[in-house]
Protein backbone atom coordinates (compact mmCIF):
# COMPACT_ATOMS: atom_id res chain seq x y z
CA UNK A 1 0.00 0.00 0.00
CA UNK A 2 1.63 3.34 -1.14
CA UNK A 3 1.63 5.89 1.18
CA UNK A 4 0.20 9.46 0.27
CA UNK A 5 3.10 12.06 -1.16
CA UNK A 6 4.43 14.50 0.90
CA UNK A 7 3.30 17.87 -0.49
CA UNK A 8 6.43 18.84 -2.72
CA UNK A 9 6.71 22.31 -3.81
CA UNK A 10 7.02 22.77 -7.21
CA UNK A 11 8.28 26.42 -7.32
CA UNK A 12 11.64 24.88 -5.56
CA UNK A 13 11.79 23.12 -8.65
CA UNK A 14 11.78 25.61 -11.21
CA UNK A 15 13.58 28.18 -9.38
CA UNK A 16 16.76 25.68 -9.67
CA UNK A 17 19.62 27.97 -10.95
CA UNK A 18 23.24 26.92 -12.54
CA UNK A 19 25.31 28.94 -10.11
CA UNK A 20 28.80 27.41 -9.61
CA UNK A 21 29.51 28.67 -6.52
CA UNK A 22 25.94 27.84 -4.11
CA UNK A 23 26.07 23.93 -2.68
CA UNK A 24 23.88 21.59 -3.47
CA UNK A 25 20.24 21.01 -2.03
CA UNK A 26 20.45 18.31 0.11
CA UNK A 27 17.83 16.59 2.28
CA UNK A 28 17.44 15.10 5.35
CA UNK A 29 14.84 12.73 6.67
CA UNK A 30 14.51 11.73 10.38
CA UNK A 31 11.52 11.11 13.01
CA UNK A 32 9.09 11.64 10.43
CA UNK A 33 10.32 15.14 9.35
CA UNK A 34 11.75 16.10 6.03
CA UNK A 35 14.31 19.05 6.04
CA UNK A 36 14.91 20.24 2.73
CA UNK A 37 18.12 22.77 2.49
CA UNK A 38 19.06 24.94 -0.65
CA UNK A 39 21.23 28.04 -1.72
CA UNK A 40 20.34 30.56 -4.42
CA UNK A 41 20.97 34.22 -4.91
CA UNK A 42 18.00 36.75 -3.91
CA UNK A 43 17.33 39.93 -5.42
CA UNK A 44 20.10 42.09 -3.94
CA UNK A 45 22.33 38.96 -5.51
CA UNK A 46 23.35 37.27 -1.83
CA UNK A 47 23.71 34.27 -0.60
CA UNK A 48 20.59 33.02 0.73
CA UNK A 49 20.04 29.27 2.93
CA UNK A 50 16.63 28.32 2.27
CA UNK A 51 15.26 25.68 5.23
CA UNK A 52 12.36 23.77 3.93
CA UNK A 53 10.55 21.27 6.35
CA UNK A 54 7.46 18.79 5.39
CA UNK A 55 5.97 16.51 7.61
CA UNK A 56 5.68 12.93 6.61
CA UNK A 57 2.43 11.12 7.10
CA UNK A 58 0.84 7.57 6.29
CA UNK A 59 -2.33 7.65 5.52
CA UNK A 60 -4.25 4.20 4.43
CA UNK A 61 -6.91 4.48 1.69
CA UNK A 62 -9.03 1.71 -0.05
CA UNK A 63 -7.17 0.58 -3.21
CA UNK A 64 -9.21 2.28 -5.54
CA UNK A 65 -7.87 5.56 -3.87
CA UNK A 66 -4.37 4.83 -3.84
CA UNK A 67 -4.52 3.86 -7.51
CA UNK A 68 -6.25 7.26 -8.95
CA UNK A 69 -3.24 8.67 -7.12
CA UNK A 70 -1.02 7.55 -9.63
CA UNK A 71 -3.31 9.19 -12.43
CA UNK A 72 -1.24 11.08 -15.01
CA UNK A 73 -1.73 14.84 -15.22
CA UNK A 74 -4.34 16.44 -18.36
CA UNK A 75 -5.70 18.99 -19.90
CA UNK A 76 -4.44 22.25 -18.09
CA UNK A 77 -2.58 20.76 -16.23
CA UNK A 78 -0.48 18.24 -18.26
CA UNK A 79 2.77 19.52 -17.78
CA UNK A 80 2.71 20.16 -13.57
CA UNK A 81 5.16 18.23 -11.50
CA UNK A 82 3.84 15.86 -9.02
CA UNK A 83 2.50 17.98 -5.89
CA UNK A 84 0.23 20.82 -5.79
CA UNK A 85 0.96 23.45 -8.63
CA UNK A 86 1.78 27.33 -6.62
CA UNK A 87 -0.67 28.90 -9.29
CA UNK A 88 -3.89 26.88 -8.77
CA UNK A 89 -2.83 25.69 -5.05
CA UNK A 90 -2.19 28.14 -2.10
CA UNK A 91 -2.45 28.12 1.57
CA UNK A 92 -5.39 30.71 2.77
CA UNK A 93 -4.57 32.41 5.86
CA UNK A 94 -6.24 30.98 9.06
CA UNK A 95 -9.94 31.20 9.57
CA UNK A 96 -11.62 30.59 12.95
CA UNK A 97 -14.70 29.42 13.12
CA UNK A 98 -17.01 31.79 15.28
CA UNK A 99 -19.63 29.84 17.49
CA UNK A 100 -22.75 31.91 18.53
CA UNK A 101 -23.49 30.90 21.89
CA UNK A 102 -21.23 33.47 23.16
CA UNK A 103 -22.47 36.20 21.11
CA UNK A 104 -26.15 35.55 22.19
CA UNK A 105 -24.84 35.84 25.63
CA UNK A 106 -23.76 39.45 24.89
CA UNK A 107 -26.35 40.42 22.73
CA UNK A 108 -28.55 40.27 26.12
CA UNK A 109 -26.39 42.21 28.10
CA UNK A 110 -26.46 44.92 26.07
CA UNK A 111 -28.65 47.59 28.11
CA UNK A 112 -29.76 49.27 24.96
CA UNK A 113 -31.40 46.14 23.33
CA UNK A 114 -33.02 45.87 27.00
CA UNK A 115 -36.78 47.54 26.94
CA UNK A 116 -36.87 47.47 30.74
CA UNK A 117 -33.76 49.59 31.47
CA UNK A 118 -34.45 53.24 30.86
CA UNK A 119 -31.40 55.30 29.73
CA UNK A 120 -33.18 58.23 28.84
CA UNK A 121 -32.93 61.46 31.58
CA UNK A 122 -34.44 65.03 31.61
CA UNK A 123 -32.73 67.89 31.87
CA UNK A 124 -35.51 70.17 32.61
CA UNK A 125 -37.58 67.68 35.94
CA UNK A 126 -35.02 65.19 35.79
CA UNK A 127 -37.34 62.64 34.81
CA UNK A 128 -37.21 59.38 32.88
CA UNK A 129 -37.95 60.80 29.46
CA UNK A 130 -36.29 62.68 26.76
CA UNK A 131 -35.97 66.43 27.34
CA UNK A 132 -37.38 66.57 23.91
CA UNK A 133 -40.65 64.63 25.73
CA UNK A 134 -40.87 66.73 29.13
CA UNK A 135 -44.21 68.05 29.90
CA UNK A 136 -42.64 70.81 31.68
CA UNK A 137 -41.10 72.08 28.69
CA UNK A 138 -41.91 75.93 28.29
CA UNK A 139 -44.15 76.04 30.95
CA UNK A 140 -43.15 77.84 34.32
CA UNK A 141 -41.22 75.56 35.95
CA UNK A 142 -39.15 75.82 32.68
CA UNK A 143 -39.10 79.31 33.22
CA UNK A 144 -38.25 79.73 36.99
CA UNK A 145 -34.86 77.73 36.56
CA UNK A 146 -34.07 80.08 33.59
CA UNK A 147 -35.02 83.52 35.68
CA UNK A 148 -32.92 81.71 38.77
CA UNK A 149 -29.78 81.53 36.91
CA UNK A 150 -30.46 85.16 35.32
CA UNK A 151 -31.07 86.86 38.65
CA UNK A 152 -28.07 84.75 40.15
CA UNK A 153 -25.83 86.49 37.63
CA UNK A 154 -27.35 89.79 37.99
CA UNK A 155 -26.52 89.66 41.73
CA UNK A 156 -22.91 88.23 40.77
CA UNK A 157 -21.99 91.11 38.81
CA UNK A 158 -23.58 93.70 41.23
CA UNK A 159 -22.03 92.46 44.23
CA UNK A 160 -18.49 93.29 42.60
CA UNK A 161 -18.09 96.95 42.71
CA UNK A 162 -20.34 97.81 45.75
CA UNK A 163 -17.74 96.22 47.56
CA UNK A 164 -14.92 99.02 48.91
CA UNK A 165 -12.22 96.86 49.51
CA UNK A 166 -8.49 97.66 47.98
CA UNK A 167 -8.01 95.76 44.87
CA UNK A 168 -4.70 95.24 43.39
CA UNK A 169 -4.73 96.23 39.67
CA UNK A 170 -4.01 93.45 38.58
CA UNK A 171 -7.16 91.65 40.07
CA UNK A 172 -9.29 94.51 38.83
CA UNK A 173 -11.64 93.87 36.07
CA UNK A 174 -10.14 95.96 32.94
CA UNK A 175 -7.34 94.41 33.77
CA UNK A 176 -8.29 90.41 33.49
CA UNK A 177 -8.49 90.75 30.04
CA UNK A 178 -5.07 90.64 29.60
CA UNK A 179 -3.94 88.29 31.79
CA UNK A 180 -7.09 86.14 29.98
CA UNK A 181 -5.66 86.27 26.72
CA UNK A 182 -2.82 83.61 27.72
CA UNK A 183 -4.92 80.85 28.69
CA UNK A 184 -8.44 79.82 28.23
CA UNK A 185 -10.79 82.02 30.18
CA UNK A 186 -14.13 81.00 30.79
CA UNK A 187 -15.19 83.66 33.36
CA UNK A 188 -16.25 86.00 30.75
CA UNK A 189 -17.58 83.29 28.33
CA UNK A 190 -21.49 83.13 27.71
CA UNK A 191 -23.58 80.79 25.48
CA UNK A 192 -26.37 81.69 23.74
CA UNK A 193 -28.64 78.93 22.25
CA UNK A 194 -31.85 78.74 20.00
CA UNK A 195 -30.22 80.50 17.35
CA UNK A 196 -31.92 79.92 13.85
CA UNK A 197 -30.24 77.69 10.84
CA UNK A 198 -28.99 81.06 8.99
CA UNK A 199 -27.04 82.72 12.05
CA UNK A 200 -23.96 83.81 10.60
CA UNK A 201 -20.55 85.50 12.49
CA UNK A 202 -21.72 88.95 10.94
CA UNK A 203 -25.11 88.45 12.73
CA UNK A 204 -23.89 87.27 15.88
CA UNK A 205 -21.46 90.05 16.39
CA UNK A 206 -24.01 92.48 15.36
CA UNK A 207 -25.89 91.45 17.69
CA UNK A 208 -23.43 91.61 21.06
CA UNK A 209 -21.04 94.54 19.96
CA UNK A 210 -23.46 97.11 21.61
CA UNK A 211 -23.00 95.07 24.75
CA UNK A 212 -18.99 95.44 25.15
CA UNK A 213 -15.87 94.53 23.72
CA UNK A 214 -15.09 90.72 22.61
CA UNK A 215 -11.99 88.60 22.75
CA UNK A 216 -13.36 85.51 20.92
CA UNK A 217 -16.19 84.02 19.15
CA UNK A 218 -17.37 80.55 18.29
CA UNK A 219 -20.69 79.93 15.92
CA UNK A 220 -21.17 76.27 16.06
CA UNK A 221 -22.05 74.75 12.37
CA UNK A 222 -22.62 71.86 10.81
CA UNK A 223 -20.24 69.92 8.96
CA UNK A 224 -21.67 68.46 6.23
CA UNK A 225 -24.44 71.48 5.28
CA UNK A 226 -22.52 74.50 6.66
CA UNK A 227 -25.54 75.93 8.72
CA UNK A 228 -25.97 77.07 12.23
CA UNK A 229 -26.09 74.19 14.49
CA UNK A 230 -28.33 76.44 16.89
CA UNK A 231 -25.73 77.93 19.54
CA UNK A 232 -22.47 80.03 20.03
CA UNK A 233 -20.02 81.22 22.48
CA UNK A 234 -18.77 84.25 22.91
CA UNK A 235 -16.15 85.57 25.70
CA UNK A 236 -16.22 89.30 26.41
CA UNK A 237 -13.47 91.12 27.94
CA UNK A 238 -14.91 91.98 31.08
CA UNK A 239 -17.20 89.41 33.26
CA UNK A 240 -20.18 92.85 33.91
CA UNK A 241 -20.30 92.61 29.85
CA UNK A 242 -21.07 89.58 30.02
CA UNK A 243 -23.67 89.62 32.65
CA UNK A 244 -25.43 92.65 31.01
CA UNK A 245 -25.60 90.43 27.49
CA UNK A 246 -27.08 87.47 29.68
CA UNK A 247 -29.58 90.13 31.03
CA UNK A 248 -30.46 91.84 27.81
CA UNK A 249 -30.29 88.64 25.22
CA UNK A 250 -31.96 86.46 26.97
CA UNK A 251 -35.62 85.95 26.32
CA UNK A 252 -34.50 88.27 23.10
CA UNK A 253 -36.69 88.01 19.96
CA UNK A 254 -34.29 87.13 17.12
CA UNK A 255 -34.89 86.00 13.89
CA UNK A 256 -38.46 84.39 14.53
CA UNK A 257 -36.54 82.61 17.23
CA UNK A 258 -36.77 83.38 21.31
CA UNK A 259 -32.92 83.42 22.31
CA UNK A 260 -31.81 81.89 25.53
CA UNK A 261 -28.25 83.13 27.28
CA UNK A 262 -26.48 81.73 30.31
CA UNK A 263 -22.93 81.04 31.75
CA UNK A 264 -20.68 79.09 29.46
CA UNK A 265 -20.25 76.00 31.43
CA UNK A 266 -16.83 74.58 31.78
CA UNK A 267 -16.08 71.57 29.35
CA UNK A 268 -15.02 68.86 31.66
CA UNK A 269 -18.36 69.21 33.50
CA UNK B 1 -6.37 24.03 9.93
CA UNK B 2 -5.39 26.67 7.37
CA UNK B 3 -7.98 26.30 4.32
CA UNK B 4 -6.70 25.49 0.63
CA UNK B 5 -7.73 28.05 -1.73
CA UNK B 6 -8.01 26.44 -5.51
CA UNK B 7 -7.60 28.56 -8.23
CA UNK B 8 -8.48 27.02 -11.42
CA UNK B 9 -11.29 29.52 -12.54
CA UNK B 10 -11.90 32.12 -14.31
CA UNK B 11 -14.83 33.20 -13.45
CA UNK B 12 -17.70 32.21 -10.61
CA UNK B 13 -18.13 28.70 -10.16
CA UNK B 14 -21.48 26.82 -10.27
CA UNK B 15 -21.47 23.70 -8.51
CA UNK B 16 -18.55 21.08 -7.09
CA UNK B 17 -18.78 17.56 -5.77
CA UNK B 18 -16.82 14.99 -4.21
CA UNK B 19 -16.71 11.39 -5.46
CA UNK B 20 -17.52 8.49 -3.31
CA UNK B 21 -14.37 8.04 -2.19
CA UNK B 22 -13.90 12.26 -1.21
CA UNK B 23 -10.29 11.54 -2.68
CA UNK B 24 -11.12 13.65 -5.75
CA UNK B 25 -13.19 17.45 -5.89
CA UNK B 26 -14.53 18.03 -8.98
CA UNK B 27 -15.73 22.18 -10.00
CA UNK B 28 -17.20 23.74 -12.62
CA UNK B 29 -17.49 27.60 -13.46
CA UNK B 30 -19.10 29.73 -15.98
CA UNK B 31 -15.92 29.02 -17.89
CA UNK B 32 -15.17 26.21 -20.45
CA UNK B 33 -13.30 24.07 -18.35
CA UNK B 34 -14.37 21.72 -15.40
CA UNK B 35 -11.38 20.94 -13.23
CA UNK B 36 -10.59 17.83 -11.04
CA UNK B 37 -8.58 18.34 -7.68
CA UNK B 38 -6.87 16.23 -5.30
CA UNK B 39 -9.01 16.95 -1.96
CA UNK B 40 -6.52 15.92 0.08
CA UNK B 41 -3.38 18.64 -0.31
CA UNK B 42 -4.79 20.60 -3.24
CA UNK B 43 -3.26 18.86 -6.06
CA UNK B 44 -4.85 19.91 -9.35
CA UNK B 45 -5.46 16.16 -11.70
CA UNK B 46 -6.54 18.39 -14.64
CA UNK B 47 -9.07 20.11 -16.92
CA UNK B 48 -12.14 18.47 -19.18
CA UNK B 49 -11.32 20.61 -22.55
CA UNK B 50 -14.24 20.62 -25.20
CA UNK B 51 -17.53 22.88 -24.13
CA UNK B 52 -17.68 25.79 -25.49
CA UNK B 53 -20.11 27.51 -22.86
CA UNK B 54 -20.84 27.74 -19.08
CA UNK B 55 -20.48 24.38 -17.72
CA UNK B 56 -23.55 25.17 -15.37
CA UNK B 57 -23.33 21.26 -13.69
CA UNK B 58 -21.51 17.79 -13.18
CA UNK B 59 -21.98 14.64 -11.90
CA UNK B 60 -19.53 11.92 -11.09
CA UNK B 61 -20.49 8.57 -11.11
CA UNK B 62 -19.72 5.52 -8.22
CA UNK B 63 -16.74 4.13 -9.38
CA UNK B 64 -15.30 7.60 -10.42
CA UNK B 65 -14.94 6.51 -14.17
CA UNK B 66 -17.17 8.71 -15.73
CA UNK B 67 -18.08 12.52 -15.35
CA UNK B 68 -21.20 14.19 -16.79
CA UNK B 69 -21.53 17.57 -17.38
CA UNK B 70 -24.29 19.97 -18.62
CA UNK B 71 -23.29 23.21 -20.49
CA UNK B 72 -24.63 26.61 -22.27
CA UNK B 73 -23.49 25.36 -25.17
CA UNK B 74 -26.91 22.73 -25.51
CA UNK B 75 -24.35 19.94 -24.86
CA UNK B 76 -23.86 17.23 -22.45
CA UNK B 77 -20.75 15.57 -22.43
CA UNK B 78 -20.11 12.32 -20.38
CA UNK B 79 -15.88 12.63 -19.67
CA UNK B 80 -13.30 9.86 -18.55
CA UNK B 81 -12.24 10.87 -15.62
CA UNK B 82 -9.14 9.28 -16.23
CA UNK B 83 -7.66 10.90 -19.11
CA UNK B 84 -9.88 14.05 -19.45
CA UNK B 85 -11.57 12.83 -22.68
CA UNK B 86 -14.95 12.99 -23.99
CA UNK B 87 -16.58 9.76 -24.34
CA UNK B 88 -20.06 11.16 -25.85
CA UNK B 89 -21.68 14.41 -26.39
CA UNK B 90 -25.55 14.91 -26.56
CA UNK B 91 -26.62 17.43 -28.57
CA UNK B 92 -30.06 19.25 -26.79
CA UNK B 93 -32.20 22.41 -27.97
CA UNK B 94 -31.61 24.64 -24.67
CA UNK B 95 -28.92 24.63 -22.15
CA UNK B 96 -28.54 21.96 -20.06
CA UNK B 97 -29.04 22.88 -16.28
CA UNK B 98 -28.53 19.86 -14.31
CA UNK B 99 -27.47 16.31 -15.31
CA UNK B 100 -27.36 13.67 -12.87
CA UNK B 101 -25.53 9.54 -12.64
CA UNK B 102 -27.90 7.52 -11.09
CA UNK B 103 -26.71 5.53 -7.58
CA UNK B 104 -25.66 2.50 -10.03
CA UNK B 105 -24.16 4.61 -12.43
CA UNK B 106 -26.01 2.62 -15.25
CA UNK B 107 -28.61 5.47 -15.84
CA UNK B 108 -27.89 9.50 -16.25
CA UNK B 109 -30.81 11.77 -16.25
CA UNK B 110 -30.32 15.71 -17.65
CA UNK B 111 -32.58 18.41 -17.67
CA UNK B 112 -32.56 21.09 -20.22
CA UNK B 113 -33.12 25.03 -19.69
CA UNK B 114 -36.53 26.53 -21.15
CA UNK B 115 -35.00 29.33 -23.48
CA UNK B 116 -34.81 29.92 -26.89
CA UNK B 117 -38.49 28.73 -27.68
CA UNK B 118 -37.70 25.55 -25.89
CA UNK B 119 -39.73 24.29 -22.84
CA UNK B 120 -37.81 22.19 -20.05
CA UNK B 121 -37.83 18.63 -20.71
CA UNK B 122 -36.47 15.53 -18.35
CA UNK B 123 -34.58 13.20 -20.15
CA UNK B 124 -32.91 9.79 -19.15
CA UNK B 125 -30.31 7.83 -21.20
CA UNK B 126 -28.21 4.68 -20.64
CA UNK B 127 -24.55 4.71 -20.23
CA UNK B 128 -23.50 1.45 -19.95
CA UNK B 129 -21.98 1.29 -22.97
CA UNK B 130 -21.48 4.76 -23.92
CA UNK B 131 -19.94 6.47 -26.51
CA UNK B 132 -19.93 8.56 -29.85
CA UNK B 133 -23.30 6.92 -31.09
CA UNK B 134 -25.01 8.12 -27.83
CA UNK B 135 -25.54 11.13 -29.38
CA UNK B 136 -27.91 9.32 -31.85
CA UNK B 137 -29.66 7.59 -29.90
CA UNK B 138 -32.98 8.18 -28.25
CA UNK B 139 -33.38 8.57 -24.83
CA UNK B 140 -35.10 6.23 -22.73
CA UNK B 141 -37.27 8.32 -21.16
CA UNK B 142 -38.29 12.19 -22.15
CA UNK B 143 -41.20 14.05 -20.03
CA UNK B 144 -41.88 17.70 -20.89
CA UNK B 145 -41.97 20.28 -17.97
CA UNK B 146 -45.16 22.52 -18.63
CA UNK B 147 -45.15 24.80 -15.07
CA UNK B 148 -41.68 25.64 -14.23
CA UNK B 149 -38.19 24.62 -15.48
CA UNK B 150 -36.01 22.37 -13.76
CA UNK B 151 -33.06 24.08 -11.33
CA UNK B 152 -31.81 21.37 -9.26
CA UNK B 153 -32.32 17.20 -9.25
CA UNK B 154 -31.71 14.51 -7.11
CA UNK B 155 -31.98 10.48 -7.83
CA UNK B 156 -34.47 9.09 -5.15
CA UNK B 157 -33.90 6.07 -3.34
CA UNK B 158 -32.91 2.40 -5.75
CA UNK B 159 -33.01 4.33 -8.97
CA UNK B 160 -36.51 4.30 -8.89
CA UNK B 161 -37.58 7.66 -8.81
CA UNK B 162 -35.87 11.37 -9.79
CA UNK B 163 -36.53 14.50 -7.33
CA UNK B 164 -37.15 17.54 -9.24
CA UNK B 165 -36.80 20.94 -7.73
CA UNK B 166 -38.45 23.53 -9.72
CA UNK B 167 -37.82 27.93 -10.40
CA UNK B 168 -41.23 28.58 -8.60
CA UNK B 169 -40.59 26.68 -5.26
CA UNK B 170 -42.29 22.99 -6.18
CA UNK B 171 -40.36 19.99 -5.65
CA UNK B 172 -41.60 16.81 -7.56
CA UNK B 173 -40.46 13.11 -7.85
CA UNK B 174 -41.70 11.26 -11.06
CA UNK B 175 -41.19 7.60 -11.15
CA UNK B 176 -39.18 6.39 -13.79
CA UNK B 177 -40.97 3.60 -15.03
CA UNK B 178 -44.69 4.93 -15.34
CA UNK B 179 -42.91 8.64 -16.70
CA UNK B 180 -45.46 10.58 -14.33
CA UNK B 181 -45.31 12.81 -11.35
CA UNK B 182 -46.24 11.10 -8.40
CA UNK B 183 -45.71 12.97 -5.39
CA UNK B 184 -45.60 16.99 -5.16
CA UNK B 185 -44.37 19.47 -2.67
CA UNK B 186 -47.08 21.74 -2.87
CA UNK B 187 -46.17 25.35 -1.57
CA UNK B 188 -43.30 24.61 1.14
CA UNK B 189 -41.17 27.09 -0.89
CA UNK B 190 -42.34 30.82 -1.98
CA UNK B 191 -39.15 30.51 -4.56
CA UNK B 192 -36.80 28.75 -6.97
CA UNK B 193 -34.99 26.03 -5.80
CA UNK B 194 -31.10 26.47 -6.12
CA UNK B 195 -30.25 23.36 -4.97
CA UNK B 196 -31.18 20.13 -3.52
CA UNK B 197 -28.38 17.62 -1.34
CA UNK B 198 -29.05 14.05 -0.48
CA UNK B 199 -28.44 12.65 3.22
CA UNK B 200 -26.06 9.95 3.57
CA UNK B 201 -27.81 7.37 3.91
CA UNK B 202 -30.93 8.80 0.79
CA UNK B 203 -33.61 9.05 3.24
CA UNK B 204 -33.60 12.76 3.25
CA UNK B 205 -32.47 15.73 1.42
CA UNK B 206 -31.81 19.56 2.15
CA UNK B 207 -32.65 22.35 -0.06
CA UNK B 208 -31.67 25.58 -1.04
CA UNK B 209 -33.96 28.59 -1.89
CA UNK B 210 -34.52 31.92 -2.74
CA UNK B 211 -37.16 32.86 -0.43
CA UNK B 212 -33.98 32.95 2.22
CA UNK B 213 -34.62 29.14 3.90
CA UNK B 214 -33.08 25.91 3.34
CA UNK B 215 -36.00 22.75 4.19
CA UNK B 216 -35.08 19.45 4.71
CA UNK B 217 -37.75 16.96 3.03
CA UNK B 218 -38.56 13.63 3.27
CA UNK B 219 -36.80 12.01 0.07
CA UNK B 220 -40.37 9.48 -0.65
CA UNK B 221 -43.35 11.66 0.53
CA UNK B 222 -41.29 15.45 0.42
CA UNK B 223 -42.98 15.82 4.16
CA UNK B 224 -40.92 19.21 4.94
CA UNK B 225 -39.20 17.99 8.43
CA UNK B 226 -37.30 20.83 9.38
CA UNK B 227 -36.55 24.52 8.17
CA UNK B 228 -33.26 26.90 9.10
CA UNK B 229 -33.73 30.62 8.20
CA UNK B 230 -31.28 33.07 7.43
CA UNK B 231 -32.20 36.63 6.05
CA UNK B 232 -30.58 36.02 2.51
CA UNK B 233 -30.87 33.96 -0.35
CA UNK B 234 -29.94 30.42 -0.17
CA UNK B 235 -27.70 29.65 -2.94
CA UNK B 236 -26.51 25.90 -1.56
CA UNK B 237 -26.60 23.48 1.43
CA UNK B 238 -25.41 20.23 2.38
CA UNK B 239 -25.99 17.80 5.19
CA UNK B 240 -22.81 16.64 7.18
CA UNK B 241 -22.39 12.50 6.84
CA UNK B 242 -21.25 12.27 10.63
CA UNK B 243 -22.79 15.07 12.60
CA UNK B 244 -26.23 16.78 12.78
CA UNK B 245 -25.11 19.67 11.46
CA UNK B 246 -26.49 21.26 7.69
CA UNK B 247 -24.23 24.00 6.08
CA UNK B 248 -25.93 26.70 4.28
CA UNK B 249 -24.27 29.21 2.14
CA UNK B 250 -25.70 32.56 -0.54
CA UNK B 251 -25.65 36.15 -0.54
CA UNK B 252 -27.31 38.50 -2.57
CA UNK B 253 -27.05 38.26 -6.77
CA UNK B 254 -23.53 38.86 -8.20
CA UNK B 255 -24.99 42.24 -9.89
CA UNK B 256 -25.11 43.68 -5.89
CA UNK B 257 -21.87 41.70 -5.00
CA UNK B 258 -19.51 45.18 -5.36
CA UNK B 259 -21.82 47.19 -3.05
CA UNK B 260 -21.69 45.19 -0.57
CA UNK B 261 -18.40 45.04 1.92
CA UNK B 262 -17.58 41.63 2.95
CA UNK B 263 -17.70 42.86 6.91
CA UNK B 264 -21.08 42.66 6.19
CA UNK B 265 -20.66 39.18 7.23
CA UNK B 266 -22.93 38.04 4.82
CA UNK B 267 -20.55 35.63 2.78
CA UNK B 268 -19.63 33.54 5.83
CA UNK B 269 -20.81 29.66 5.76
CA UNK B 270 -23.82 29.15 8.73
CA UNK B 271 -23.88 26.15 10.10
CA UNK B 272 -26.78 24.85 11.52
CA UNK B 273 -27.82 22.01 13.67
CA UNK B 274 -30.18 19.19 11.76
CA UNK B 275 -32.80 19.21 14.51
CA UNK B 276 -33.12 22.04 16.27
CA UNK B 277 -32.72 24.35 13.71
CA UNK B 278 -30.57 26.89 15.32
CA UNK B 279 -27.18 28.39 13.68
CA UNK B 280 -24.65 27.71 15.73
CA UNK B 281 -21.57 28.52 13.97
CA UNK B 282 -20.14 31.04 11.08
CA UNK B 283 -16.92 30.25 8.88
CA UNK B 284 -15.81 33.36 6.86
CA UNK B 285 -13.61 33.06 3.60
CA UNK B 286 -14.94 34.51 0.38
CA UNK B 287 -15.31 37.80 -1.25
CA UNK B 288 -18.48 37.09 -2.88
CA UNK B 289 -21.58 34.44 -2.40
CA UNK B 290 -21.54 31.04 -1.74
CA UNK B 291 -22.74 29.23 -4.98
CA UNK B 292 -21.94 25.65 -4.00
CA UNK B 293 -21.24 23.73 -1.25
CA UNK B 294 -20.02 20.10 -0.60
CA UNK B 295 -19.07 17.92 2.50
CA UNK B 296 -16.28 15.75 2.22
CA UNK B 297 -17.60 12.17 2.53
CA UNK B 298 -16.25 11.09 5.94
CA UNK B 299 -17.58 14.68 7.21
CA UNK B 300 -13.64 16.24 8.56
CA UNK B 301 -13.68 18.83 5.99
CA UNK B 302 -16.10 20.51 3.32
CA UNK B 303 -15.48 22.58 -0.12
CA UNK B 304 -16.93 25.95 -0.86
CA UNK B 305 -17.46 27.45 -4.34
CA UNK B 306 -18.30 31.50 -4.49
CA UNK B 307 -18.86 33.69 -6.97
CA UNK B 308 -15.33 34.99 -6.72
CA UNK B 309 -14.06 31.98 -8.82
CA UNK B 310 -12.68 30.22 -5.60
CA UNK B 311 -12.73 26.84 -4.15
CA UNK B 312 -12.39 26.32 -0.49
CA UNK B 313 -11.56 23.60 1.19
CA UNK B 314 -11.61 24.05 4.66
CA UNK B 315 -10.47 21.10 6.97
CA UNK B 316 -12.73 21.28 10.69
CA UNK B 317 -10.59 21.70 13.89
CA UNK B 318 -11.20 19.89 16.75
CA UNK B 319 -13.71 22.96 18.45
CA UNK B 320 -16.02 21.73 15.78
CA UNK B 321 -16.03 18.06 16.68
CA UNK B 322 -16.07 19.15 20.39
CA UNK B 323 -18.54 22.09 20.06
CA UNK B 324 -22.00 21.04 22.42
CA UNK B 325 -24.85 22.29 20.72
CA UNK B 326 -26.28 24.07 24.05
Amino acid sequence: MPGVETIKSSWADEVELDYGGLPPTTETVENGQKYVTEYKYNKDDKKTKVVRTYKISKQVVPKTVAKRRTWTKFGDSKNDKPGPNSQTTMVSEEIIMQFLNSKEDEKANDPLLDPTKNIAKCRICNGEHWSVNCPYKGTAMDTNMMEKKASAAAAAAVDAPKSGKYVPPFLKDSQKGALGMRGRDDTAAIRISNLSESMTEADLEELVKKIGPQSKMYLARDKNTGLCKGFAYVHFKQRKDAAAAIEILNGHGYDHLILSVEWSKPQNN
Amino acid sequence: MRPLMLQGHERSITQIKYNREGDLLFSCSKDQKPNVWYSLNGERLGTYDGHQGAVWCLDVDWESRKLITGAGDMTAKIWDVEYGTVIASIPTKSSVRTSNFSFSGNQAAYSTDKAMGQSCELFLIDVRNADSSLSEQEPTLRIPMTESKITSMLWGPLDETIITGHDNGNIAIWDIRKGQKVVDSGTDHSAGINDMQLSKDGTMFVTASKDTTAKLFDSESLMCLKTYKTERPVNSAAISPIMDHVVLGGGQDAMEVTTTSTKAGKFDSRFFHLIYEEEFARLKGHFGPINSLAFHPDGKSYASGGEDGFVRVQTFDSTYFENIFE
